[in-house]
């Protein structure tokens, strides 16, 4: 039987290479997922190799992390990073202790942005720019001079390989950087540093000497944020740290290099793990649509040899047998295409490089990296798929009875649809009472969106089992353009005749359609509600924000603050702040003046003016999340040291405004540095805005590690951030829509085959090749269009329902992309009118004597 | 020249298949005649090239020498695409089986070359042919709830429909039960008799053969003989004595 089984597949090569290649493709994405993060994992491992002291000492007071990339616009969490710092007298007290054999201080902080030859900030809006010490010592510092020599004195800096060819630097060249503490400050290029790893995530770094970095970074003489030490031969780590801790003041800490590697071995596993599972779901969600294509096709060959099955099993075959033998074929195939599939994968694995590179993160390359995991994944997940799908047509073909050997015309028996209609209504019912149940729910976002989630699984299941019902109807009115012509007519007959194959076909494309467009929803929802916040809160005509949301020195208010035609020129300060766990930003604010420009909606308490030393406003969402009322005093931890709020109002959080807001003359009491994250400019009543934005732009001019924005551009801006994010979750679903589409091109082709007595027949009589061939692709896009009526209507739905799950996490506005939707649409229709090409060139060049010829 | 009374014509009509030592000419040679307004059948055993030369003329299959003409046209030198036309307007074709696009009514089968030419059927002519068949309470039904015979009096409904030139029938009774096979037989011969129809007609049967007005006799490629006015029982024994010469 095996051989009989392989000689088959054989046979219908053409035919099932189709089927192959969803299969390869869904492969591809799988094995090419673990292929790249385990090949980026590995070039990180060089972050291992590298040098590191034996022992770091740093600072545990105060909060440690910075917020990251600039989260919106605002006061928003951003630039967070003021390192606490120790006292630089505590180095030469490590360096007395036993088993020490050297102990530097460092500086390294956030805040030393490199601009470019051509003006403009070095990795404009992308991820930080560090600035750090250089650590002399080859046996223990990660960076190692490539060219030219370390950076001594004031004048001097050594810039990261990377950022030094991104800025079009070399040795000798002067660099403009725009510094926390020391402003904006010419330096002489005189080394370019590596680091374990190439590539780059956009950061930039800045390197100095000691004095030079205190005085750019931090904007203190004897102070350093970490000591580096070397340990003597023969004294453990462990060791050391244990003797080094004895002489450390409270706050301060010892972390070895074991230790220190373990830590970020481990948050890059979970960084991995995340990226990970993250791409397999869209891998899952493309073999999830192959499952209808290899569906289709076995349940189309086995149809197809009915005969050669039925004499088989007259000529003795059992059941069992036939059944085994189209499974043998299904299982030769998976093992075929997953096998492909792992070669497919580098492919991918590259693909998945280049695509985040478009998205803005150059990651470090390195070897490639199969690990056996991946490829014995890559087979089973590709022989499992196979096999499930073919399984039910393996089962019909066991049920063929022998008589069918004798009889002349393949006659299919046609199931009823009774059974499949029940479970889809039944699941639809499901699908309503969960959706219900999740708008109704007022608990937590939580369970409200897990509720609609399962009502949208429910629902895409119903539809699928629905589908043949639905498309029975829905492609009569899909020909009703063409419904006049014969050609129109036999169209869309042929779609109907079959219609759990039709079904099939488009529920593949639906699938990716529903995620796209529901996705949709989602996106320009999130961005009409971000930019209705932005417009209901900011009243400022303009707003200064340093690149990357990086804090920027005073003299840019200076500068600003007595331009003419302004009614209100104000700025803000940030710091991070802890309160109970819960890491967010403490904003201050001028009291009298922010008013006028931020309209924040208190619910409770009171407002900003009435703000005394030590009291602070919170949004709502932060309050609930932490239970805290009006009245409450908290204990906060700031990068200084502790402190406490009284909580004197609540606010609404409105976009980027989050988190505690308070007056400045608080924030001064607690140390925070001199640094603005914000300036706003309100112009006077009736004022000339563009003479006001002209002149704001020409002081402005002197420092270009800011930029003024107004609402307009802080709405493209926040749309652009928001388009990258969901263009790349497109990108990947795009792969689900390819398969789609190849399954389109594998029912047709089928199902030409399968008609081409048919087809031969319409010949003989005279219909044309231009006939036959519009016949088909009439089929193909009817069907296309039905499957994206069917994805576009479950994604918008489950899209609007998912917005107002979310309305209490801030998308309070519901927007449908029309446009964008009528783009998928018209997707559908090329992309059914490309499918149909091949089937339909093949069609209509079929031999019509062969083609009529009784066989 | 053509001449006018010929409905369709071949001179010198060969077609080889291969080449070499495999070559096989299935046709040889073949010089005919299709008198228009008359029944002709094309008789003799498998293998002797009667289907090809049917096709042949048809314009379905492409000749290796010769000349081929429908009506006044060369079929030979067509293009596919003027080919398809030529069909589609001129000739009626009634397959052994498989005549119906299962998808379509009994109806929208007998318009089906007007309706892909985007002709208006002549719905008098129509009415005749449809009752000539005996179709008409059958007309909504799709092929598969149709009986065999009456499926193939569908098909030679279609074949009129349009009113052909020339209706080529391939072993169209093959299938049938003989009572469906005279009724199909008998329709076709009316439709010679009442319509003036033109039909070529290849069969194996001497009964269905019989109802020609002229038989014509090939084998191996070449026509062989000719009888006119046959009858079932000279047909046979024509049939007879081929197979004693051969044997």
């Amino acid at each position: 039987m095996l051989r009989a089984a392989l000689r088959s597949l054989l046979q219908h090569k053409l035919r099932l290479s189709l089927t192959l290649l969803a299969v390869v493709v869904g492969v591809a994405f799988v094995a090419g997922t673990y292929i790249f993060t385990d090949s980026l994992k590995r070039s990180f491992d060089a972050l291992f190799d590298a040098p590191q002291p034996d022992v770091s000492i740093s600072v545990d007071t105060g909060v440690t992390a910075g917020g990251g990339g600039g989260g919106g616009g605002g006061g928003a969490p951003g630039g967070l990073d003021q390192a606490p710092t120790l006292a630089e007298s505590l180095v030469s007290q490590v360096a007395g202790v036993d088993g020490v054999a050297a102990a530097y201080g460092l500086v390294s902080a956030d805040g030393a942005l490199v601009i470019g030859s051509d003006g403009k900030v070095i990795g404009e809006n992308g991820p930080p720019a560090r600035g750090t010490t250089f650590l002399d010592d080859p046996a223990i510092s990660a960076l190692t001079i490539a060219s030219g020599r370390a950076p001594s004195g004031s004048g001097e800096v050594a810039l990261l390989e990377s950022t030094a060819l991104t800025g079009g630097f070399a040795v000798g060249d002067t660099v403009k950087i725009d510094t926390a503490s020391g402003g904006l400050v010419d330096l002489e290029l005189v080394g370019i540093v590596t680091r374990g790893i190439s590539g780059s995530d956009g950061s930039t770094l800045a390197v100095f000497d000691l004095p030079t970095a205190q005085k750019l970074l931090i904007g203190t003489t004897g102070r350093v944020t970490s000591i580096a030490v070397r340990a003597d031969e023969g004294v453990t780590q462990d060791e050391l740290a244990t003797r080094i801790d004895k002489v450390l003041p409270e706050g301060a800490r010892t972390q070895t290099g074991t230790q220190r590697s373990a830590d970020i071995a481990e948050r890059l596993a979970t960084a991995f793990q995340f990226i990970n599972t993250f791409l397999l779901a869209f891998a899952f969600i493309a073999l999830f649509v192959a499952v209808f294509l290899i569906f289709n096709t076995f349940s189309m060959l086995v149809a197809q040899r009915t005969r050669e099955l039925a004499l088989l099993r007259a000529v003795g075959a059992s059941r069992g047998q036939v059944r085994r033998s189209v499974l043998a074929e299904a299982a030769v195939l998976g093992l075929l295409a997953a096998g492909l599939g792992v070669v497919g994968g580098i492919v991918v694995s590259q693909g998945l490089r280049l695509l985040l590179k478009g998205f803005g993160a150059d990651l470090p390359s390195g070897p490639l990296v199969i690990e056996m995991r991946t490829v014995v994944v890559s087979l089973v997940v590709g022989l499992v798929v196979t096999l499930v799908s073919a399984y039910l047509p393996a089962r019909r073909a066991g049920v063929v009875p022998p008589v069918a050997a004798m009889r002349d015309e393949i006659a299919l028996p046609v199931r009823s649809l009774r059974v499949r209609t029940a479970v889809g209504a039944v699941l639809l019912i499901v699908a309503t009472i969960t959706a219900w149940l999740g708008l109704r729910d007022t608990s937590d976002g939580q369970r409200a969106a897990s509720l609609v989630g399962i009502s949208a699984l429910c629902a895409l299941v119903a539809i699928i089992a629905l589908a043949p019902m639905i498309g029975r109807g829905m492609l009569v009115v899909l020909a009703l353009p063409f419904s006049r012509t014969t050609i129109g007519r036999l169209a869309r007959e042929n779609g109907r005749r079959n219609p759990r194959r039709t079904a099939a076909t488009a529920s593949a494309l639906a699938i990716g359609l529903a995620l796209m467009s529901a996705i949709g929803v989602i996106a320009a929802s999130t961005k009409a509600s971000v930019t209705a916040v932005i417009g209901d809160t900011i009243g400022a005509d303009f707003v200064v924000f340093g690149v990357k949301f990086q804090p920027f020195s005073p003299d840019v208010y200076e500068a600003v603050k007595d331009t003419p035609g302004t009614r209100t020129v104000t700025y803000v300060r940030q710091v991070p702040i802890e309160v109970a766990g819960d890491r967010t930003a403490l904003t201050g604010v001028d009291l009298e003046k922010f008013p006028d420009v931020v309209d924040l909606t208190m619910q409770s308490g009171s407002a900003v003016p009435s703000l005394g030393l030590g009291q602070a406003i919170l949004d709502d969402k932060t309050a609930a999340d932490l239970g805290l009322k009006v009245g409450d005093t908290v204990d906060a931890t700031f990068v200084n040291g502790k402190s406490q709020l009284a909580l004197r109002g609540i606010y609404t959080a409105a976009g980027p405004y989050q988190g505690w807001i308070t007056g400045l003359p608080t924030l001064a009491s607690i140390g925070a540095r001199e640094l603005d994250s914000g300036v706003y400019v309100r112009v006077a009543d009736g004022g000339d805005v563009e003479a006001v934005r002209t002149a704001v732009e020409s002081e402005i001019a002197a420092f270009p590690s800011v930029a003024l924005q107004d609402q307009a551009s802080l709405k493209e801006q926040i749309d652009s951030q928001f388009d990258r994010v969901f263009g790349f979750i497109y990108a990947l679903l795009a792969l689900a829509v390819i398969v789609a589409f190849i399954g389109i091109v594998n029912t047709l082709a089928l199902s030409v085959h399968e008609r081409r007595r048919e087809v031969g027949l319409l010949r003989a009589v005279g219909t044309s090749r231009p006939q036959i061939r519009r016949m088909v692709v009439l089929e193909a896009v009817m069907i296309s269009v039905f499957g994206a009526a069917l994805g576009v209507a479950l994604g918008v739905m489950y899209g609007s329902l998912l917005q107002k799950v979310l309305e209490p996490q801030g998308i309070t506005q519901l927007a449908i992309p029309v446009g964008q939707i009528g783009w998928f649409l018209a997707l559908a229709v090329v992309g059914g009118f490309v499918a149909a090409l091949w089937p339909a060139v093949t069609a209509s060049r079929l031999d019509v004597l062969r083609a009529i010829a009784t066989d | 020249m053509p001449t006018t009374t010929a409905a369709a014509r071949a001179t010198s009509l060969s077609k080889i298949y291969g080449s070499g030592d495999t070559r096989v000419a299935a046709l040889d040679g073949v010089d005919v005649e299709i008198e228009a307004g008359r029944y002709t059948a094309i008789m003799g055993p498998s293998g002797s090239g009667k289907s090809t030369l049917m096709h042949c003329l048809a314009g379905l299959d492409s000749i290796s020498e010769g000349q081929v003409w429908i009506g006044d046209t060369e079929v030979s030198t067509l293009s596919d695409k003027a080919l398809t036309m030529l069909r589609r307007d001129s000739v009626g074709f009634v397959f052994q089986a498989f005549n119906l696009i299962p998808t379509l009514t009994a109806l929208e089968n007998i318009t089906l070359p007007l309706d892909i030419a985007g002709r208006k059927p002549d719905q008098a002519w129509l009415d005749t042919v449809i009752d000539t068949v005996g179709l008409r309470d059958r007309l909504t039904h799709r092929p598969s709830e149709l009986s065999g015979g009456q499926q193939q009096r569908v098909a030679c409904a279609r074949a009129l429909a349009s009113r052909p030139t020339i209706v080529f029938a391939d072993e169209p009774t093959g299938n049938l039960d003989s009572r469906s096979g005279a009724e199909v037989l008998g329709f076709l011969r009316r439709s010679v008799d009442e319509f003036g129809q033109t039909i070529v007609m290849v069969t194996h049967d001497p009964g269905a053969a019989s109802y020609a007005d002229r038989v014509l006799f090939l084998a191996d490629g070449k026509i062989v003989d000719e009888m006119l006015d046959p009858t079932a029982d000279r047909v046979l024994e024509r049939m007879k004595a081929f197979e004693q010469a051969r044997g």
